[in-house]
């Protein structure tokens, strides 16, 4: 089926991961999404390692090949008047612009949110920066450390007890921010339905960060405790990785009907479990040594997909802490049919995370395209869509507007 | 229910626990749907959960957790009953004549058995939109296996992508993917609505948690197809230098601190009052400092470790450096440019008065068009006859009736064991 968003037009106008993936959501759905880039250089994360095939090359980055799929791209200079104007005639076809300057720089470009609704009073413009368009950080600068750091997810969430504060991997601050920011799109789409009207969304990545534990805020509101990381330190039966014959697992006490370490003494053959020291958390947490000395042998004489099968098969939950690579050649994920293969000119085909749902049995990405290679598509929406002429396309290529 | 919100005239039926959808049909509901949360008299753990204040459960346990304020019945309406009984699944499906979605997250299977199972619900009504939030799907050999939002940072990559530089694999979080897949669920929901505007039609949707952590770590998977293995740095970069989190003055104080360029590392030295090591060649260039990013650590982290955090990061981004303070949730509370933008958001729940007024977590978007606050909080069965009585046409007897057969619940059983 044409994705669900296939009327719609997004112009992407970000630099950082979190606008990238935003309208990347959008694209997946379907949405003639445009990624406008500086030319020459293009979006930064072009630029960030690791490359597919090892050497750096500015369309092979697995960052920028993972976070733009599925949509067009051209490449324009908004800081040159030029561009500007191209860029404004653009946003009057667009039902949604994702922006991520620095607040106050798109008003002194002459693009923000007034002047795009006066040319188009229906368009949606999401702003997504690390820390929202007002207050005392608007013009801070950031990162995804940064925001895990200000947003209170480095201090209580990942690390352990004992030693500093450490982060998630792969910008997952970025992602959650972008996340929010499609909902809110959805929201103001489903509402411009009713009203015509649009709109301007204000995401914070800080803030996305502080509203993603629930175990922070409200927490300490309620007991005056500041919540701290190391809830997965000797924690052998919730939290701990634990080695297997070919990788690692994470077992917990879900599922047991009350009743862990009998379960678990049973399936591991290891009586050593049922001593009454085992028998409550607290226990568990100050023996862990000893714990970790019955359990971790047992465990390392399974392999991880059996391990899977056999507890999965008794009833018991457990997480098998998988390697990118065994996500990729997961027979389960296989037979459900959630990689998109897509071709790209110079990374190849690879195949591509799916959106996380499926419609009437369908995997709901949309598989039209690969990233877009710096400028691919100048001329297609620059003159076939936008009426230049090759003429003018050459004029602004050698002023370096294009 | 919010006044007027976009989806007024919206409903939604949700069976569901725990954390992942609750969130998920959490954004519904603030945006003025009516989100009835169908819950079974036997199943109380998410109101068991907390937290309560100063950690000790009152008189009326049930309504007075924080986390039916963050997400859990926020917004919601609580319908009490047991869907299991004949007459409560007869209830159930004449409520699905008037909803719109049905969620649930059973494991696969369980819809089927009490005959809510998507085509069961779509021969009532055709318009149903439906959701199963589960952690492995509806299909495909794990799709039995249970999972807590932890076993699934896992089974996705990314717990094994994160730990400290050199270290082992450690867990990512506790429940990341439990915000990340109610975010997904929300925007499922919404875009299975706007699809709905135009066809008419529902659709049935399997979304999985695995699936949206997988989701979550993109470059890894197109890595993993490349041969490049991605190593754990902890908080630093694969090409910036310095990019850590640096201890500062006080206990468990810390502070992060990225330079990007030579020109901010320029910057950065003069902030520090250009100290004789920082005039080491080594330190100048962008792959110099890479190489050597150990000793710079060492040396930025006894520069830091004399300074207070919020001073050094406002001081440090005045003039121009990325840096940030590594923020506690009492920090948060009373963060000045969180309280300028109004993120926060009070609220004191009339169904849990010995509780008070308390601070919660707000929305990390704002939508003038679209505002969302917090106007009511669920409790346990707190909407049973305004629901029975005006969607399912119950007289007052009928209801009373189905009170006192056990199948609908104003309060938890009698002998039911207290968090």
């Amino acid at each position: 089926m044409p994705g669900i968003l296939s009327e719609l037009r997004v112009l992407e106008l970000t630099h950082r991961p979190s606008g990238a993936f935003c309208a990347k959501l959008l694209a997946d759905q379907g949405a003639d999404t445009i990624k406008v880039e500086p030319p020459g250089w293009g979006d930064q994360s072009r630029h960030e390692p690791p490359f597919v095939g090892d050497e750096p090359h500015q369309d092979r980055s697995s960052t920028f090949l993972a976070f733009n799929t599925n949509k067009r791209g051209i490449t324009l200079d908004v800081e040159q008047e030029a561009g500007r104007d191209l860029f404004l005639r653009l946003a009057e076809s667009a039902d949604i612009v994702i922006e991520s300057f620095t607040p106050g720089r798109l008003d002194e470009l002459g693009l923000d949110y007034e002047a795009l609704s006066a040319r188009n009073a229906g368009v949606i413009v999401v702003s997504i920066t690390y820390f929202g368009q007002d207050g005392p950080y608007a013009n801070y600068r950031g990162d995804d450390l940064v925001a895990q750091a200000m947003g209170g997810y480095l201090y209580a969430v990942t690390g352990s007890a004992s030693k500093p504060p450490m982060g998630t991997a792969l910008q997952q601050m970025e992602i959650t921010a972008a996340r929010n920011g499609a909902v809110a799109v959805m929201a103001a789409l489903l509402r411009r339905e009713k009203t015509g009207k649009g709109t301007h969304i204000d995401v914070s990545t800080m803030e996305a960060a502080v509203s993603t534990p629930s175990g922070l805020i409200h927490p300490y509101t309620y007991t005056g405790r500041n919540p701290h990381r190391g809830g997965s330190d000797g924690n052998v039966m919730d939290g701990m990785h634990l080695p297997t014959l070919d990788g690692e697992v994470t077992l917990t006490t879900a599922g047991t009907g009350g009743r862990p370490m009998q379960a678990w003494a049973e399936f591991l053959e290891e009586p050593g479990l049922l001593d009454p020291k085992f028998a409550s958390r607290g226990g568990r947490m100050e023996h862990w040594e000893e714990l970790h000395s019955l359990v971790a042998p047992k465990l390392a004489q399974w392999t991880n997909l059996d391990l899977m099968r056999e507890t999965m098969a008794r009833g018991l939950v457990i997480g098998l802490v998988q390697t990118p690579t065994q996500v990729v050649e997961s027979p389960h994920l296989e037979e459900r049919g959630f990689f998109v293969e897509l071709d790209h000119a110079e990374a190849g085909p690879l195949r591509y995370a799916g959106s996380g749902f499926f419609i009437d049995g369908e995997n709901a990405m949309a598989a039209s395209r690969a990233a877009p290679r710096l400028g691919e598509h100048n001329v297609e929406i620059l003159c076939h869509e936008l009426g230049l002429s090759m003429r003018e396309l050459g004029l602004l290529r050698a002023a370096r507007v294009i | 229910m919010a006044e007027k919100g976009v989806l007024d005239g919206v409903r939604v039926l949700t069976l569901e626990q725990v954390h992942a959808l609750p969130w998920g049909t959490g954004f519904l509901a603030d945006l003025g749907a009516d989100v009835i949360r169908v819950e079974s008299p036997d199943h109380l753990q998410d109101r068991k959960a907390g937290p309560f204040p100063d950690g000790q459960p009152g008189e009326e346990w049930w309504n007075e957790a924080g986390n039916l304020v963050y997400y859990g019945t926020r917004n919601k309406r609580s319908l009490c009953m047991d869907v299991t009984d004949p007459r409560g699944k007869e209830i159930f499906l004449k409520l699905v004549e008037k909803a719109d979605i049905v969620t649930d997250n059973f494991r696969p299977g369980t819809m089927q058995r009490f005959g809510f199972d998507h085509d069961s619900l779509s021969a009532i009504n055709p318009r149903i939109i439906t959701l199963s939030s589960t952690a492995y799907g509806y299909t495909g050999p794990w799709r039995r296996a249970g999972s807590r939002a932890r076993t699934v940072d896992a089974a996705c990559g990314l717990s094994y992508l994160t730990g400290y530089e050199g270290g082992p694999s450690m867990r990512a979080s506790n429940n990341y993917m439990d915000h990340s897949v109610g975010n997904n669920v929300a925007y499922a929901l919404l875009l299975a609505l706007y699809q709905r505007n135009k066809t008419g039609e529902g659709m049935r949707i399997d979304l999985t948690m695995l699936e949206t952590g997988v989701s979550a770590v993109g470059p890894a998977i197109l890595e993993a197809q490349s041969g490049i293995t991605r190593d754990r740095l902890g908080c630093s970069h694969w090409w910036k230098a310095p990019h850590n989190v640096y201890p500062a003055r006080g206990e468990d104080r810390w502070i992060v601190i990225v330079v990007s360029s030579d020109d901010e590392w320029q910057l950065l030295k003069q902030a520090m009052g250009s100290p004789c090591w920082a005039n080491d060649a080594r330190f100048d260039t962008v792959l110099s400092r890479w190489n050597n990013r150990h000793e710079l650590d060492e040396h930025l982290a006894q520069w830091t470790s004399q300074r207070d955090d919020l001073e050094l990061a406002r001081e440090l981004q005045q003039q121009g450096i990325t840096a940030g303070s590594c923020m506690t949730a009492r920090d948060l509370v009373g963060n000045a440019h969180l309280q300028e933008r109004r993120y926060f958001r009070e609220f004191a729940n009339p169904q849990a008065p010995e509780v008070g007024s308390r601070i919660f977590a707000g929305r990390p978007f704002n939508d003038p068009g679209n505002p969302m606050t917090i106007s009511k909080v669920a409790g346990l069965g707190q909407d049973n006859g305004a629901i029975l009585a005006d969607l399912a046409g119950l007289s007052a007897s009928e209801i009373g009736d189905l009170e006192n057969q056990g199948v609908v619940f104003g309060a938890p059983r009698p002998d039911e064991p207290r968090p």
